[in-house]
Formats: structure tokens, sequence, C-alpha cells
């Protein structure tokens, strides 16, 4: 079978990632953003020039941007709702934040401005020795106490949890401890080799196979989470036992453009934005204060590491048994992994998606008895 | 058995040595999924017009094919 998802590029993104600032007041070891001790703020007018450009995006059909970072919540509440503040009604906004800086007044920030929460915690106070302060001092209690906020103010949240090395009987201790926690939803990104970050990513198989069927177990006992590598399991899982496992993937790659601070666009792969190299520059297709997003978008593929990316999707639907799961290894996995973006497997595409399928497999293989 | 160490193109689903392996191992998926669409309903998700919950965060993103469709997510 020819998987018929993810040619080429859409001409419309579904959201758009937007850095209010470079900064973060973590310092986290993993961390793949360059620039992060700066504070370089967005102007308005790039968040206006966006604005106007999602403007009929989000007319016809729900569209979000989501506040990355550094840390977002650096660039100051007076600052993000100027930020925000040219955007329509219709427009959702979402954030993604370390939490150490919500308080009662950042509570009733998100509350006025509708804002989606995310958090990124790595489980209890021992998982979290990665994400330190400025001053290399341990960020957890800053961390709790923004969750503890959220929570006082009724505030839903997501959580994105990093696992720097998965194994067997680490699932279980993570996925009780965000229960606790009280998430709506849980991510769960095994750590990258990315950016400034070159710390190996490379893991036993078996160890990580392991360690998702077990957290296929843990979330079985309470499913109180969604937690999102499993919903994306079953969903491809459900697909082909109904043998519509290709209408699985969408028809094109999302251009997911994130504008960086100071208006440039880089599309596909946020991680790559304030990168260059010698044979691709700085990986940016434009940038919204000279040209509309929307025309930046309709020369996607002229960029030339996106047109050697494009080489490199087909080269995964060519060659691996896992594309109409996968949709291609991600961009900014093949470049700083391999150095080139037409390399197909990645080891992240090992641990978090050939893996993930794996275990996923492994625990329904091992509890048919439960099966009705 | 073990993840598939030598991918190869496949000309069929049948042939599709993913797809086998979900086959393979359809009566505990079937269980499962049955499982996991209770916990849905459990927890009142898949509604577009859902804002009172972070559940509709992300599954905003999943309502969405292109998220979902992994070329990239929050991290």
């Amino acid at each position: 079978m020819t998987w018929s998802g993810m040619r080429g590029i859409a001409s419309t993104p579904t959201y758009v990632v937007m850095q209010p600032t470079t900064l973060c007041n973590l310092d986290c070891t993993y961390c793949y953003l360059p620039h992060r001790n700066a504070d370089r703020r967005m102007p308005v007018p790039v968040a206006r020039a966006v604005a106007t450009a999602v403007e009929p995006w989000a007319r016809t059909g729900r569209f979000s941007v989501v506040w990355h970072g550094g840390e977002p919540l650096a660039a100051g509440r007076d600052h993000l709702a100027a930020l925000i503040a040219p955007f329509g009604e219709r427009v959702e906004h979402h954030v993604q934040t370390n939490a150490t800086l919500i308080d009662d007044a950042w509570c009733e920030f998100f509350a006025e401005h509708r804002v989606r929460v995310s958090v990124s915690v790595d489980g209890p106070r021992e998982r979290n020795g990665d994400r330190v302060t400025r001053g290399h001092r341990p960020a957890y209690d800053r961390i709790r106490r923004g969750i503890e906020a959220l929570r006082r103010h009724d505030i839903p949240f997501s959580a994105l949890c990093v696992v720097g090395r998965p194994h067997p009987g680490l699932a279980t201790e993570l996925y009780d401890y965000f229960l606790e926690l009280g998430c709506d939803v849980l991510g769960i990104n095994v750590e990258e080799l990315e950016g400034v970050n070159r710390r190996t990513n490379r893991h036993p198989a078996a160890d990580v196979t392991a360690f998702w069927a077990e957290l296929v177990a843990a979330w079985r006992r309470a499913p109180r989470i969604h937690l999102r590598e499993i919903e994306w399991s079953l969903r491809y899982a459900g697909a082909v036992l109904a043998g519509v496992a290709d209408e699985v993937l969408p028809r094109q790659l999302d251009p997911i453009p994130t504008v960086a601070y100071d208006g440039s666009v880089v599309l596909l792969s946020p991680e790559l934005a304030g990168f260059s190299d010698a044979r691709y520059g700085d990986f940016t297709s434009g940038n919204v204060l000279t040209a509309p997003l929307g025309e930046i978008l309709d020369r996607a593929a002229e960029t030339p590491w996106i047109a050697e990316f494009l080489d490199g999707v087909e080269e995964c639907r060519s060659s691996c048994p896992y594309f109409g799961f996968c949709g291609g290894a991600h961009a900014a996995n093949r470049y700083f992994e391999h150095g080139r973006f037409d390399a197909t497997e990645t080891d992240h595409c090992r641990n978090s998606k050939i893996r993930l399928l794996e275990g996923v497999l492994d625990h329904a293989r091992d509890h048919e008895a439960t099966a009705v | 058995m073990p993840e598939i160490m030598r991918p190869r193109p496949s000309d069929s689903v049948d042939s599709d040595p993913v797809t086998v392996r979900v086959q393979d191992a359809r009566i505990g998926l079937a269980a499962l999924i049955a499982d996991a669409e209770e916990a849905r309903r459990q927890r009142e998700e898949g509604t577009a017009t859902d804002g009172g919950s972070a559940v509709c965060a992300w599954n905003h993103f999943e309502n969405i094919p292109t998220f979902y469709n992994w070329n990239n997510r929050p991290r």
C-alpha cells in the first residue's frame, strides 16, 4: 500500500506558534533553545501582522495561537496582553509555560483572556533534576506553587513531561504523579537530541517499549487523564482494524509557522528557530513585517531545507512500515540527529513513535484475557 | 514480538508488517479501544464547543488533523 497522506505542505495552517520573548527564567539542562538567557521581546507590530493574516483562517475554522518561548510568561502580563489584543475573538490562545511565574494575577489573566494553559513538569520532585533556575537551584517548588495557583483558581491545565531515560518501572510512578497533580491532559516527550541539547537520546529498545507498555497499563487502571500518546496510538490501531488506516494521516503537512520575536518565520519545526547552518542559512522562510504570512506559506517549498525535507518525507513513505502511524520524521529531529532533512529514521522516531506503538501492541497482546 | 527492526516498504496493507502486527493484537486492542472510548465518555470529551476543560486544548489540535499528524507537537 502507498500511504496517501502527508503529501506536500498545506497553504493554511491550523495554528501558529508565537515567541513573545526569547527569555526563560529557568535554565533546564535539556533545553534546546538558544538565546534563552536574553530578553528579546516581540514588538506588537509583529503580533498585529500575524493577527491580520490569521483572521480569515479563524473565520473558516478553529484557529489557535500557541504562546511558546522562551518562557512566555517572562514577557509580562502587560506585554502579553498587548500581543494578544490584535487577534480576533475567534482565535484561541494557548500557553506552554514552566509554571514558575504563575500566581493569582496570572490566573486572572488566563481567565480574562481565555488562555488555555499547559505546564511543563517532569514528574515528582526527584524527576525534575534537569529543571533548574538560572542560579542552578531546583525549580520544582516554584513549579508546584504555580500549579497550585491554577488549582486554586479552578483553571484546568494540560501537562508536558520530559522523560530522559525511559525504562521499566518509571511509567507507573509518573502516571500516578500526574493523576495526583490533577492535569486533564498529559503528553510524554522523550528527551530529544535537539538544538543546543546534545545529550544522546539513544536508549535500549526493550526499555523504551516496556516503558510505553507499562504506561498503558497504568493509564488503564485510572484513565482519568487524556494521555496524548495513547490516544494517538489507539486511533491508528482502531483505523487499522477498521480497514481505514490510510485515512488517519492528514492529506498535507501543516506548515506550523513559528513566528520568532523579531517576526521571522520558521516553518514545520519551531526548534529550528534561532539556528543557522552553512548549507541551509537561518531556516527562515520570511518575516511577517515584510511579507504577509499567507505569502510566506505559499512560497514554503522554495525554502531550500524545506524542499529537502519534503524529499525526506517521501523517503519515509517508501521505506518505513510505520509511516501510516507517524507521517514521517520531524524536520528538527532529522537535522539535529543526521545533519540533513532527507535522512529518515531518527532516535526520536524510535523512542516516541515506533516503540510507543510497539509498547501499546505489547500491552494489548498481553492483556487479551480482559477482552470480552 | 520485538519491534520491526528491518523496515521495508509494503505493496499492500496485508503485507505491511505493522498492519499485521496490529491485526495480530486485535483481541486485546478491541478491549483497550473500548476502554478508551468509555474513558473519553467519562471525561466528557469530544465536543469542539467545550470551553471549560484543558482537554479541549489538545483535543482542539487532535480535532484538527494536521496537529494529530505529529509533524510537530508541543514540547
